[in-house]
């Protein structure tokens, strides 16, 4: 039972971070690191499941650089 | 550097070595299948692809942890060094092939979620010969997961390196799983020898590059300096460094680099900004000092790298009495300007006296 509610719980976290990975990878990348402008498809790619994994780290990155901004 | 990214930094060299990988890879499956069909032709072609792929990624994974320490004991290791990241993430994928077939050949014939009967189907955990071994492989894999999709170097600018570097010091503890996992599996129904053997040699190969790198890294940490004056500390003689080449001092327990280049003496962090590289152990390149394990660069008169790059180290005051090198070991922040010691043609003969 324990168990089955852990991957429950990492399967909702995987899905969010899924979520989360398409727009920030085609817009919230270059928000975040300025390095990441004018980067092609492969490096946007190949960031995707460390995306997923980090999602929430990147959510509070991207929060902060967009008041940055404003 | 981190002016722009691409998806995998690919040069000749580079690429040299990913065919070897390769070729080394394709070649050893191709020859444990070889030798395995010879000896035991009932095996099954999942046994085959587990076992093949298990015993090639420990034979990686040791490769792996050995090239830090080698490179420590010995500078020509370096190459080395350079492509250990996809020499990391092929272990990985190699890895995640035998897991995926372990758990397709043990954990997919029942009505239970493979993962789920993973953590399940054994639980004798009080239990030498009978231990849930499967999940100490499971663990590990998660680790060599993690580590191979932060491999990039968007990951170590954006975690910042100290949480890089922590995450990938997991690799020790997925090492330690790795090897528990073959203790406690394989080894405790498997009656050749040869699995102990191989698996005793190799850790103690690891065991013993660690210790003879660290006590050597620390002998030279211990290097008590005792002439001191005004704040500055007598460290060599302007002759012990070669042109284009630093000199590593542990002072106050900082690391610092003084370089030789130009004419003139530059002291900096010996610390890299990449990944705590030894930039002691580098040279000058092109009129900057250049990192020996990724060829991250900084300028020797401000620590900074050159445009469009952005790091910056610690640089430090350094000054050349009767050709002695005297270095101030109180850093100034990162990217500070410095004159550099203008070594003196008096100061160069005196090595010819």
């Amino acid at each position: 039972m324990v168990v089955q509610v852990i991957i429950l719980i990492v399967g909702i976290y995987i899905l969010g971070g899924v979520l989360f990975a398409v727009p920030f990878v085609i817009k919230g990348v270059t928000e975040v690191d300025e390095g990441t402008h004018g980067t092609k498809l492969g490096f946007r790619l190949i960031i995707i499941p460390g995306t997923i994994v980090f999602w929430p780290f990147l959510l509070s990155k991207w929060i902060k650089s967009n008041k940055k901004h404003d | 550097m981190s002016a722009s990214y691409q998806a995998v930094l690919w040069n000749r060299q580079k690429k040299h070595y990913d065919w070897l990988i390769f070729a080394f890879c394709t070649s050893y499956l191709a020859v444990f299948t070889s030798v395995t069909l010879v000896y035991n032709p009932q095996v099954t072609f999942e046994t085959l692809l587990i076992r093949s792929t298990s015993t090639l990624a420990l034979l990686l994974l040791h490769v792996i942890l050995s090239i830090g320490p080698l490179t420590r004991i010995n500078k020509k290791f370096f190459p080395l060094l350079y492509n250990r990241r996809h020499l990391g993430v092929t272990m990985f994928c190699i890895a995640a092939v035998h897991g995926l077939f372990s758990i397709l050949q043990f954990h997919t014939l029942g009505n239970v979620n493979p993962i789920v009967s993973l953590f399940t189907s054994n639980t004798r955990f009080d239990s030498v010969s009978a231990f849930p071994f499967q999940a100490l492989g499971f663990f590990a894999l998660v680790i060599f997961f993690l580590m191979a999709i932060t491999s990039h170097d968007f990951w170590l600018h954006n975690l910042s390196p100290k949480v890089w570097k922590t995450l990938h010091m997991f690799v020790y503890l997925a090492y330690f799983l790795v090897v528990m996992h073959v203790l406690l599996g394989v080894i405790q129904y498997e009656t050749n020898p040869v699995f102990v053997i191989i698996l005793v040699l190799g850790s103690g190969a690891l065991i013993t590059l660690h210790l003879v790198a660290g006590f050597q890294e620390t002998k030279k940490d211990n290097i008590k300096f005792h002439l001191q004056r005004e704040s500055f500390v007598m460290v060599c003689d302007v002759n012990d460094i070669e042109e284009d080449r630093a000199k590593m001092f542990c002072l106050d327990k900082e690391r610092i680099a003084v370089y030789k280049t130009d004419g003139k003496l530059f002291a900096v962090s010996n610390v890299c900004k990449h990944q705590n590289g030894p930039l002691g152990e580098g040279k000058v390149i092109d009129g900057c000092i250049t990192c020996p394990w990724h060829g991250y660069q900084y300028l020797p008169h401000n620590g900074q790298s050159p445009p469009p790059f952005k790091e910056r180290i610690s640089t430090y005051d350094v000054k050349i009495e009767e050709s002695k090198v005297w270095v101030n070991p109180v850093p100034y922040p990162e990217g500070t300007e410095r004159p550099g010691a203008i070594i003196t043609i008096n100061q160069k003969e005196e090595m010819f006296v």
